[in-house]
């Protein structure tokens, strides 16, 4: 059988590339980049994406079909050069309805992601800071946290609190944070081995700056990475939700509840399942390709 | 090993305790009357009122923690509004099927995911790679409801030899009652026929929700063992002459399986989420839809009863990994034992 | 007792050429590498990291990753078989039966997971495989207990059935050795032998190598970069720089008049033990003193069992009494787990002592400790500047963080920063650069710049030039020479590494077991130890002339039984 051999040459090997390639370090993760074809794919993929969601009112064929319009001559017709991805049982763009159902997806990243990571990052910073009690609280909540099933958790807060966009929202928010907070403070607790951290407090530097100007910036890209791979798995947890009927409500074009609705009229009309269904899957498909590229690019580990 | 047990039973109550806690808590923080939820819209204040006290809403609110907890200690969770039975009851009777989707889930994860790893890892660069990239790519980027669907789909016009609904076919007459899991007392009761299709029920379910986490931990493993491969101690193995394969299975896959296995830990969560769709696409009469329903019905002891026993599930699924963790890796019994 | 005859070779590589490609780019990491070992020699291969020596051992043992690398030409015999154009079944064969390694670090050359015993058993079992030998477990285990006492190691049922992480560094190597040795080889490579294990445990494995070569009849091949070392295990030596053998000849001709002006930039690197080479520092100033040690103890207590009720004390520093002069270069030297470092720490405030007091003239520590007058009056250097650097932040931006912290304007801030630059010799263009731009040495000058930058009175030096290439250590002691002659500074200098105390610090002070067994004037210590841990320690470190050896004090063996650990003992 064959070897797993290492990747590490030996130091003269990589002295050898480094002095023959004179590149400083960001150089050199944009190489890394450049040269996987997985990565460009992945950014291409996410840039096409919020291309769609900005600007959707323009490059959408039939704008009226993003709200609650019904035009029941083209109801279920198949994908055609007027209907790129068909039409639903109203009679609906699907390819509209997908454009505009990226805004919903994107906005909902943004808005929970936008609370959750802050969210997370302070508390992780601050449980692996200051550890001791202050760390052993804040990680055993957290760990409670993470016992819960998000999907279980989530369905069960919007359906108390009425489903609908905010509330699902609400609920992805509230357990989201923790997987930043696990991993902020693991890396955090590995950086507080290192001799700066001490250097710093011996500096007379302050808890704050300590922890978000020394430590922080040592997250950084392991926050960009996990965000990246978030987002996608974000949308999938929204089109979960709404599939089972309880994120956003209709008429709001929604993936997940295209694609709920379109299970209905399986198989015979299969576009109206498949075609929001295959939307949701390039999204995350991009997302996921990006995040990978991004990890190798920079040598995180998640 | 008998501390190590006996400090992880420990820290397991604890965080069981806390689990019920902050669930109850959540339960009543998050806005909006139980009670009015429960009665609907319609109802008015008076009936309102008598559900209040009914529930002991009216109760202090430590007052009611302290009823909710002492009723789990004997094992009473409330009644169900959508039932009318008791939660206990209804959760008995739909556990063992979930038991055995998310059993079999995890088993075909491992099964296929770890293996799928170590030949990405040996093949690493070569197509063997890139096919199980792409494998594992498909696993993670699909939503489990559109897999769900599209096995379903494919099953009704293509495979019809796989059924696409319920656990079990009510024709074969048999009733799981020695441990509720299909698989094993339609062995113990001899039961051939009933065992291949309770096999057959169970493979799409458990393929659409083994699917996100194969992919995840097949690349976990991947690196894991690229990442083991640069340690000097495989480089001394090699020198001494220690066969190609030992030194794959043997000691790198020994050292490289602590991950994947943690990932899978973790990743558990997820997975019982997910079968909260998986189950509902696939009519599976396990908790998860029992879950499902009660959520749609606003039935919150209910609620409150299921989203608890995913979390025992969890916990338990995460001592049991611990346990395994620190059978493979003895530092990792160690340190659990010099420090925390 | 050089045996080298030319007709009676084990190894002989001749004109190996090795590249590696990555990234798409190719580049030659050996040329024309030719080395010869006879049998029963002990060969050094010199160099610094990253000059090739790994490569040359990877491809003598056949682990050498192709691709990447690539072999593009010469030959490697071992006796008379060909070993780049061997078949694999009999390559595999010579492995651990021809040709046996001695890995680097004794830690992670161990597999952790897996019990001494199984590692051992399994090297032995699968050389009986590829050799078609059948032999019982009863005499796999008659093997491994009689290796395991050959390297000197009496407890070998406990050790076999020990987790390599149970056992101290000193017996790791020497099981390590065993595990080369479990087949029986001819010629053995040993890699950095003992270079991470304090100097007394080092000594004791170097020697164990020359008892084992001499007794078993082996052929060593060493690599290392330690020239002291080499001075004790080798009779030949090759010097590699950058993948070329810049220089071959016996020990006496190499080590007596080294040719080449890179073996000649080795061998001054190296500070001398004794020696008309030797430096001897002095403090100026009047006898002031600066800072009072006394009585100080420091006990960690640890809690263990279920309930953490049980407590076990561990006396780190105790009853230490010292008093440090003003202008002094301080050392405080000792091996590791002797205290140095909790000493360093408590006098930073960093630790509370457990008993006894330090003050600076009075002002105790403890009272002052988180002040901005205790800040500028104590600072700083660790041993590690890729860690006491923080990666991400820019060289400005660390030099002004004591700054900010002490009040400073912004205006004043960026000016000082060009004057910290300037005070260390680099060019002010460095102020925005990030620690991955700068070599080891430039990042220690930063480091240096750091705590220098709120203008303390006392420096504390934590190995300031352990991390660094022996070429660049004595340019980072220059410069604190300099800035101490300039500023008035006094340091305390914490080392195991006495070669480098005797030419830097004015007075030393001998940590043993958490205690100061000598203090005094350097000079003095070192020409006239009174401690027998003092002169045990003096007389293990590898030196690099028959004359500063000759003056190195002689240790009895009762003596050093007294004050050395070989335990063999299996910590739970």
């Amino acid at each position: 059988m064959s070897a797993l051999i290492p990747d590490k040459p030996g130091e003269a090997a990589h002295n050898a590339i480094d002095t023959a390639r004179h590149l400083s370090g960001g150089q050199m993760a944009w190489y890394r980049f450049s040269r996987n074809p997985a990565a460009l794919i992945g950014a291409t993929i996410v840039i096409s994406v919020f291309f769609a969601a900005i600007f959707a009112p323009w490059l959408s064929p039939h704008p009226e079909s993003a709200g609650a319009h019904v035009d029941f001559m083209n109801r279920h017709s198949a994908p055609d050069a007027q209907f790129w991805f068909g039409t639903d049982n109203v009679g609906r763009d699907i390819f509209t309805r997908v454009l505009y159902g990226y805004r919903v997806s994107l906005g909902m990243v943004v808005g929970v992601l936008g609370v959750a990571v802050p969210l997370g990052v302070v508390l992780g910073l601050v449980a692996g800071y200051f550890g001791g009690r202050t760390g052993f609280i804040v990680m055993r909540f957290t760990d409670i946290m993470l016992a819960i099933p998000p999907l279980a958790m989530a369905l069960a807060i919007t359906a108390v609190l009425s489903p609908n966009l905010i509330n699902a929202m609400i609920a992805i928010t509230l357990l989201w944070w923790t997987w930043h907070t696990r991993l902020i403070y693991r890396i955090v607790r590995a950086q507080m081995n290192e001799d700066y951290v001490e250097a710093s407090k011996l500096a007379g530097a302050s808890h704050f700056h300590i922890m978000f100007r020394e430590l922080l910036p040592n997250c950084i890209s392991a926050i960009s990475v996990k965000i990246t791979l978030d987002a996608g798995f974000v949308i999938l947890f929204g089109a979960a939700l709404s599939f089972l009927g309880l994120g956003i409500q209709p008429p709001t074009p929604d993936l997940g509840t295209m694609v709920s609705t379109g299970s209905e009229y399986l198989p015979e009309h299969w576009w109206e399942a498949l075609m929001p269904g295959l939307a949701i899957l390039y999204a995350i498909l991009g997302f996921n390709l990006l995040g990978d590229g991004l990890r190798d690019m920079m040598d995180v580990e998640l | 090993m008998i501390w190590y047990l006996a400090r992880r039973a420990f820290s397991l109550l604890l965080v069981f305790l806390g689990l019920a806690i902050l669930i109850f808590v959540i339960a009543r923080i998050v806005p909006g009357d139980p009670a009015r939820i429960a009665l609907g819209p319609l109802a008015t204040a008076n009936q309102v009122a008598e559900m209040r006290t009914e529930m002991g809403l009216d109760l202090p609110f430590v007052q009611q923690l302290w009823n909710y907890l002492s009723g789990l200690a004997r094992g009473d969770l409330g009644k169900s509004l959508l039932t009318s039975r008791d939660v206990m009851s209804d959760i008995r009777h739909a556990l063992p099927a979930t038991f055995e989707l998310v059993l079999f889930t995890i088993i075909l994860q491992i099964a296929l995911s770890i293996p799928l790893g170590v030949l990405a890892a040996v093949y690493r660069d070569t197509w063997v790679d890139n096919v199980t990239r792409i494998i594992s790519l498909i696993g993670v980027v699909t939503p489990g409801f559109v897999l769900a669907i599209i096995l379903q789909l494919i099953a009704s016009y293509h495979l019809t030899f796989f059924p696409i609904t319920g656990r079990l076919d009510t024709a074969l007459n048999f009733k799981a009652d020695t441990t509720g899991l299909l698989l094993i007392d339609s062995i113990l009761a001899g039961r051939w026929d009933v065992w291949t299709d309770a096999l057959r029920h169970l493979l799409l379910p458990s393929l659409a929700l083994a699917a996100a986490g194969v992919g995840q931990v097949m690349r976990i493993t991947r690196s894991s063992m690229i990442e083991v491969a640069n340690r000097d101690f495989i480089e001394a193995s090699r020198a001494y002459g220690i066969p190609e394969r030992v030194i794959t299975f043997r000691y790198m896959l020994r050292l490289a399986c602590v991950a994947p296995l943690t990932i899978l830990g973790l990743e558990f969560a997820s997975l019982i989420g997910n079968a909260f769709i998986v189950e509902f696409v696939f009519g599976w009469p396990g908790i998860a839809s029992y879950g499902v329903r009660t959520i749609l019905h606003k039935d919150l002891n209910a609620v409150i009863g299921v989203v608890l026993v995913s979390g025992v599930f969890f916990v338990v699924m995460n001592l049991f990994i611990d346990v395994l963790l620190g059978i493979i890796d003895p530092r990792h019994r160690m340190r659990e034992a010099s420090n925390t | 007792m050089s045996n080298f005859d030319m007709s009676n070779l084990i190894l002989d590589i001749s004109d190996l050429n090795i590249g590696f490609s990555t990234y798409g780019q190719y580049k030659q990491v050996l040329h024309d590498v030719s080395l010869q070992v006879g049998d029963g020699e002990r060969v050094a291969l010199i160099g610094q990291s990253g000059s090739g020596k790994t490569v040359t051992m990877r491809a003598i043992i056949g682990t050498l990753p192709v691709p990447p690398a690539k072999i593009t030409s010469g030959s490697i015999l071992y006796r008379d078989t060909e070993l780049l154009t061997l078949n694999k079944r009999d390559r595999n064969k010579l492995k651990g039966t021809g040709i046996s390694i001695i890995l680097q670090d004794p830690l992670l050359s161990f597999n952790p997971v897996l019990t001494i015993e199984r590692q051992m058993r399994d090297v032995i079992r699968y050389a009986d495989v590829r050799l078609g030998r059948k032999r019982s477990a009863s005499e796999h285990q008659s093997i491994m207990q009689s290796t395991l006492r050959k390297v000197q190691l009496a407890d070998t049922d406990r050790i076999l059935k020990a987790y390599p992480m149970q056992l101290s560094g000193g017996m790791r190597q020497r099981v390590l050795i065993a595990l080369s040795l479990l087949n029986n080889p001819k010629l053995l490579i040993a890699d950095e032998p003992g270079t991470a294990l304090d100097v007394t445990t080092q000594q004791e494995i170097l020697t164990l190598l020359n008892t084992l070569v001499a007794d078993e009849g082996l052929s060593l091949l060493l690599i290392t970069h330690n020239l002291g070392v080499v001075r004790e295990t080798a009779d030949r030596v090759y010097v590699m720089e950058q993948g070329h053998i810049v220089e071959h000849g016996t020990l006496e001709q190499v080590f007596a008049t080294p040719a080449h002006e890179y073996t000649r930039r080795l061998m001054d690197s190296v500070p001398p033990l004794y020696g008309k080479r030797v430096r001897t520092v002095t403090n100026e100033h009047d006898v002031q003193s600066a800072i009072q040690i006394d009585n100080l103890s420091k006990v960690f207590t640890r809690k263990t069992g279920l309930l953490r009720m049980q407590r076990v004390n561990n006396i780190a520093v105790n009853q230490t009494t010292l008093d440090i002069h003003h202008g002094d270069i301080f050392g405080i030297a000792g091996e590791s787990g002797s205290g140095k470092t909790t000493l360093a720490r408590m006098l930073l405030g960093l630790y509370e002592p457990s008993d006894g007091t330090i003050s600076f003239n009075g002002d105790s520590v403890q009272a002052l400790a988180g002040s901005e007058a205790f800040r500028r009056k104590i600072q700083i250097v660790y041993q590690n500047p890729g860690s006491s650097l923080n990666p991400k932040r820019t060289v400005a931006q660390q030099l002004s963080v004591p700054m900010i912290f002490s009040g400073e304007r912004k205006t004043a801030v960026a000016s000082r920063v060009k004057e910290l630059l300037s005070m260390v010799e680099l060019p002010e263009s460095y102020a925005s650069m990030y620690p991955h731009e700068l070599s080891g040495g430039q990042k220690q000058r930063v480091a240096i710049a750091r705590a220098l930058s709120v203008k303390p009175e006392i420096l504390v030096l934590d190995e300031p030039t352990s991390a660094l290439d022996v070429l660049i250590q004595n340019t980072v002691i220059e410069l604190l020479l300099r800035l101490r002659k300039e500023f008035n500074l006094t340091y305390i200098f914490i080392s195991h590494d006495l070669s480098l105390m005797r030419n830097f610090c004015n007075r030393v002070a001998i940590m043993f077991r958490g205690s100061i067994c000598e203090q005094g004037a350097t000079e003095s210590i070192f020409s006239n130890p009174q401690h027998a841990y003092t002169r045990a320690l003096l007389s293990s470190i590898p030196v690099i002339s028959d004359e500063e050896a000759t003056q190195k004090p002689t240790v009895t063996a009762a003596e050093k039984a007294a004050v050395l650990a070989t335990s063999t003992a299996v910590n739970q």
